[in-house]
């Protein structure tokens, strides 16, 4: 079952497009594409939610996107990491692992 | 700056608008494209892919616009499309923004220049090391109580080494001097300074070296030139340290060149300097009296205060230990105030008069602002109507001022310099420090923070006026939003009137004042005189005989010229600045009463002095050609006659000058008195002395001519070239010039007042016009009903009128306030004129009512005229 990523979790879909550029710079359906691929088909990015994301990182400063054509000759906007991105990117990881642990230790807890 | 760059990002894609809306519509069809070749791919038919792909997309539009919002440009449009529509709408009513905008120009342009040659002036930091540590020493004369003297050599050795509170102290005495290596002579105001002088104030050389001490010897010739000095003189030649320069007939070695940005401090009677001489203490200036001026930088851990204190009681001990210094004290002043101390209230009281006008012309701005808002009232309730916030309408109108502001201060600025060379050339030669003024970064920081402020001002007036009118329109019951506005609008007439009032009265002051200084009655006739100053140097200055020989001769060829009525001698020609002064007193006065002495300025003339400047003769006799021998003679003035024998004849008397050691006159003549420094100087005793009796190598020469006085100056040259070639002709001046120049500070504050003045009254004229008669056409509803009940029109007319002159008189009454504040701040500028002057206070205060009520009469005869039946129907 495909899981939609909740609001709630909006930083997650940051951390989650970021990581999915880390290796290439993509254009947005191929970014929703990476992240359900890396995720072995669990998760899988509301297209609703995506364009908003790629517009607000970008407004920050830790994607750029630049015209391209696609193989069809379409104009399209491909997006890459940038520096202040990739220092983004490893911020987030460490937030995710410090935030993952903690729900961890409250499951575990008998 | 990671915020920069987001808002210049965001700019970025604002201004590139359509494309980045297009490139968003690409990318968002190309993902569904994408979606769809997946799905068919995976087996679907492309019809029922595309629906699902549309279907799992979600609303494609709202996307977008999550989208827009998401890049973060929200605000930027907002402000651009606000500056887009108050563009447009202070396009469209262009009459009101062109005046909105050159009033504030004009605001801006007028409070800016003055306020660069004010900061030039008193601001800006003297150019030394240090420079609020630096500080001028004089001597006080207690019995005098005239506590800035010049000091005397042996005094100024004996602060140097017994203060404990100075890093170093040096002296200063101006020095003209001829330099004859040219084909013309030419007379240059040097100065001779003690060797530490440079070092002192911090400045180090352009070129070559300063002083050091060895340059003190009797022996040595070492010369420092100006940097203006040796550009005119020497094309700016590098090489001209070491060169000899013949200074006053003697041969000197040029040791350095100062910089350009040197500014040598003016004070006292050291003016331009164009070269310094070292200042050695020599037998005979010692005997000279006092003379020097002293400048001294304070210790580091010494305040003013204690330098003042600690000098004070050395003062005290020196006076004990000798009788020269008794009844002398010191006088301690920054080297700041005492450079500017003349001109300080001048160009405060200007300053705060442009300050006064920029008020008049923001009010102004800000009653056409309100007329702006009241047309428009329909449509800013029109645009709350339909769904704009307050915040948004706030923002809106804060747009359009900031925009008008903005255009206002543009032009204002391009005015800036303009404004301030004009300033420049209506200067008065007086004021120091003139080379300090220029535009740069303080005062251009200065007058758009300045100009910020008042944009701030009539922004918030201009949104506060819009939101009530837009919250007050009634589209159908009322059409005329009164309340609110109609208030503010009497606050501004208010402002109007109070400031136009205190400008008014300044104004009227100073002129006042310039009449009655003007109006002084001198002493003498100084039409068709000129003066000329020869300092005779050479063989023929070497003895008295020689000297009075020359003079003769000079002025027996002055008088052959064509046009010359007469040409006398004097040591010092009145309103030529100062010149020696003595203690006169009547040594055999009866027996039993206290000797009356006097202290007497002293000048030295010739036979044809009192004719040529037409100073009457009171009794007695002046000088004639038999002076040479026997008691000298003194002619005296009336009130040193009065002062030494009130009530009786001072004729034959006998009198004792403390001059050349102490001498015997006797009193051979009485003339009227004169004004030796400035119409505002009280007249003081004048002792006169015969030239031929006490002949000098330095005499003013004073010609009385047929017409234009300035014309005889060539042929004087000639006479005197003729005579002796390498003696110069200097400080020529035509009399009425040289009596003007001592009005000239006088005359810039009352012109720059009057002109502030005249165009205060007029914004304040026309804004207090705007508002009162868009009052009283709002009002013509009303007047149209009184009118058809049949009210009488002069009762209609005075209840109208009587409004207006309500408001004013509230405006008139702060005014009046201001206005006295004002005043009093400016006593010390006004001569002959009290600052409670009740006659300047009325008449500006009537003239003000008198513009109220024609600002009232005018539509509210308008209204009158037109039908009442027309006034109703349109209301």
């Amino acid at each position: 079952m495909l899981a939609h990523i909740p609001d709630l979790l909006q930083g997650t879909l940051d951390l989650l497009i970021l990581k999915s550029l880390a290796t290439a710079p993509l254009h947005g359906w191929a970014i929703s594409k990476r992240i359900q691929q890396m995720s072995s088909d669990v998760l899988t990015v509301n297209q609703g939610s995506l364009y908003p994301a790629l517009y607000r990182l970008e407004d920050r400063g830790w994607i750029a996107s630049k015209p391209a054509l696609s193989p069809e000759g379409r104009r399209i906007k491909v997006y890459r990491l940038t520096a202040a991105g990739r220092r983004q990117l490893s911020h987030e990881i460490d937030a995710w692992r410090h935030f993952a642990r903690a729900i961890d230790h409250v499951v575990a807890a008998t | 700056m990671a915020a920069i760059t987001r808002w210049m990002r965001r700019f970025l894609l604002v201004v590139r608008g359509r494309s980045v809306e297009q490139s968003m519509d690409d990318e968002l069809r190309y993902h569904i494209e994408c979606e769809v070749a997946e799905r068919v791919k995976a087996g679907q038919p492309p019809g029922a892919a595309r629906l699902a792909a549309l279907r799992d997309f979600g609303g494609l539009e709202y996307v977008k616009e999550e989208a827009r919002d998401a890049r973060g440009t929200r605000r930027v449009e907002d402000v651009l499309g606000d500056l887009r529509n108050a563009a447009r709408v202070l396009r469209r009513n262009a009459g009101v923004t062109t005046a909105a905008v050159l009033t504030f120009a004009l605001g801006i342009g007028a409070a800016g220049a003055i306020f660069c040659v004010v900061y030039g002036v008193l601001l800006r930091p003297l150019p030394y090391k240090d420079p609020g540590r630096l500080v001028v020493v004089w001597e006080r004369n207690i019995p005098r109580n005239k506590d800035r003297n010049v000091v005397s050599v042996a005094n100024f050795e004996a602060w140097r080494d017994r203060n404990q509170v100075f890093d170093g102290m040096a002296a200063l005495v101006p020095r003209p001097v001829t330099l004859v290596d040219g084909d013309v002579p030419e007379r240059v105001m040097g100065a001779e300074v003690s060797t530490s002088y440079f070092r002192l104030l911090g400045v180090t050389p352009f070129l070559g070296r300063d002083f050091d001490a060895a340059d003190a010897a009797a022996d040595r010739d070492a010369v420092v030139l100006s940097h203006g000095f040796w550009m005119r003189r020497f094309g700016g030649d590098p090489s001209v340290v070491g060169r000899r320069l013949q200074v006053s007939g003697k041969p000197y070695t040029i040791a350095g060149v100062m910089p350009a940005s040197f500014e040598p401090p003016r004070f006292g009677w050291l003016v331009i300097q164009d070269l310094w001489f070292p200042f050695a203490a020599t037998p005979e200036n010692r005997a000279w009296g006092r003379f020097l001026l002293v400048v001294a930088r304070l210790r580091p851990e010494t305040s003013l205060e204690n330098a003042r204190a600690e000098m004070v009681v050395l003062g005290q001990r020196m006076a004990s230990e000798s009788t020269v210094n008794k009844g002398w004290s010191v006088t301690v002043v920054s080297l700041a105030e005492q450079i500017t101390g003349d001109v300080r209230t001048a160009l405060v009281i200007v300053l705060g008069a442009a300050g006064l006008l920029f008020v008049i012309a923001v009010t102004n701005v800000a009653t056409l602002m309100l007329s702006l808002m009241r047309r428009r009232a329909q449509e800013l309730a029109t645009r709350r109507a339909i769904g704009a916030s307050d915040r948004r309408l706030f923002w809106q109108l804060w747009t359009e001022s900031g925009l008008l502001g903005a255009c206002g201060a543009a032009v204002g600025f391009t005015t800036l310099i303009p404004g301030v060379r004009v300033l420049l050339s209506l200067a008065p030669p007086d004021v120091p420090r003139l080379e300090s003024i220029r535009l740069d970064a303080p005062i251009l920081v200065g007058v758009a923070a300045i100009a910020c402020l008042a944009i701030v001002i009539f922004g918030a007036v201009a949104a506060a006026f819009g939101r009530s009118a837009a919250v007050s329109f009634r589209p159908i019951t009322d059409r005329d939003a009164r309340t609110t506005p109609r208030v503010g609008g009497a606050t501004l007439v208010a402002t109007e009137i109070a400031v136009a009032l205190a400008l008014g009265v300044m104004a009227t002051l100073m002129v006042r004042s310039f009449t009655s200084l003007r109006a002084v009655e001198l002493g003498f006739a100084t039409d068709g005189v000129v003066a000329a100053r020869v300092a005779l140097a050479g063989p023929r200055s070497e003895t008295p005989a020689s000297q009075h020989a020359f003079f003769e001769t000079l002025l027996e060829r002055v008088r052959a010229l064509p046009g010359v009525q007469s040409a006398g001698l004097i040591s010092t020609r009145p309103f030529g600045g100062l010149g020696p002064a003595t203690e006169a007193s009547d040594p055999r006065q009866p027996e039993g009463t206290a000797t009356r002495s006097a202290v007497a300025d002293v000048r030295w003339v010739d036979t044809a002095l009192f004719q040529t400047l037409r100073i009457p003769v009171l009794r007695g006799r002046t000088f004639d050609s038999t002076e040479a021998t026997g008691t000298p003679h003194v002619v005296i003035s009336e009130s040193m006659a009065d002062a030494l024998w009130p009530r009786q004849d001072a004729l034959g008397r006998r009198l004792h000058l403390d001059l050349y050691n102490g001498i015997m006159v006797e009193v051979i003549g009485i003339v009227r008195d004169v004004y030796l420094m400035d119409p505002r100087t009280p007249v003081r005793p004048i002792a006169y002395l015969s030239d031929t009796r006490f002949p000098s190598d330095t005499r003013d020469v004073v010609v009385r001519v047929n017409g234009d006085p300035g014309a005889t100056v060539p042929s004087l040259r000639s006479v005197l070239a003729a005579l002796e070639p390498d003696v110069p002709l200097y400080q020529v001046t035509t009399m009425p010039d040289l009596v003007d120049r001592t009005v000239a500070s006088d005359r810039f504050t009352t012109f720059l007042l009057s002109a502030f003045a005249a165009v205060a009254l007029m914004l304040g004229g026309v804004g207090v016009f705007g508002v009162i008669s868009s009052d009283v056409s709002r009002r013509r509803k009303e007047i149209g009903i009184r009118m058809a009940l049949g009210a009488r029109t002069s009762v209609v007319i005075l209840m109208v009128v009587k409004q207006a002159l309500v408001r004013a008189s509230v405006g008139v009454a702060a005014g009046s306030a201001l206005a006295l504040g004002a005043a009093y701040s400016m006593q010390s500028l006004l001569f002959g004129v009290a600052p409670t002057d009740a006659l300047s206070f009325l008449l500006v205060a009537t003239a003000l009512l008198g513009l109220a009520t024609v600002a009232t009469l005018i539509p509210a005869v308008q209204a009158l005229r037109s039908s009442p039946i027309a006034s109703l129907r349109e209301g």
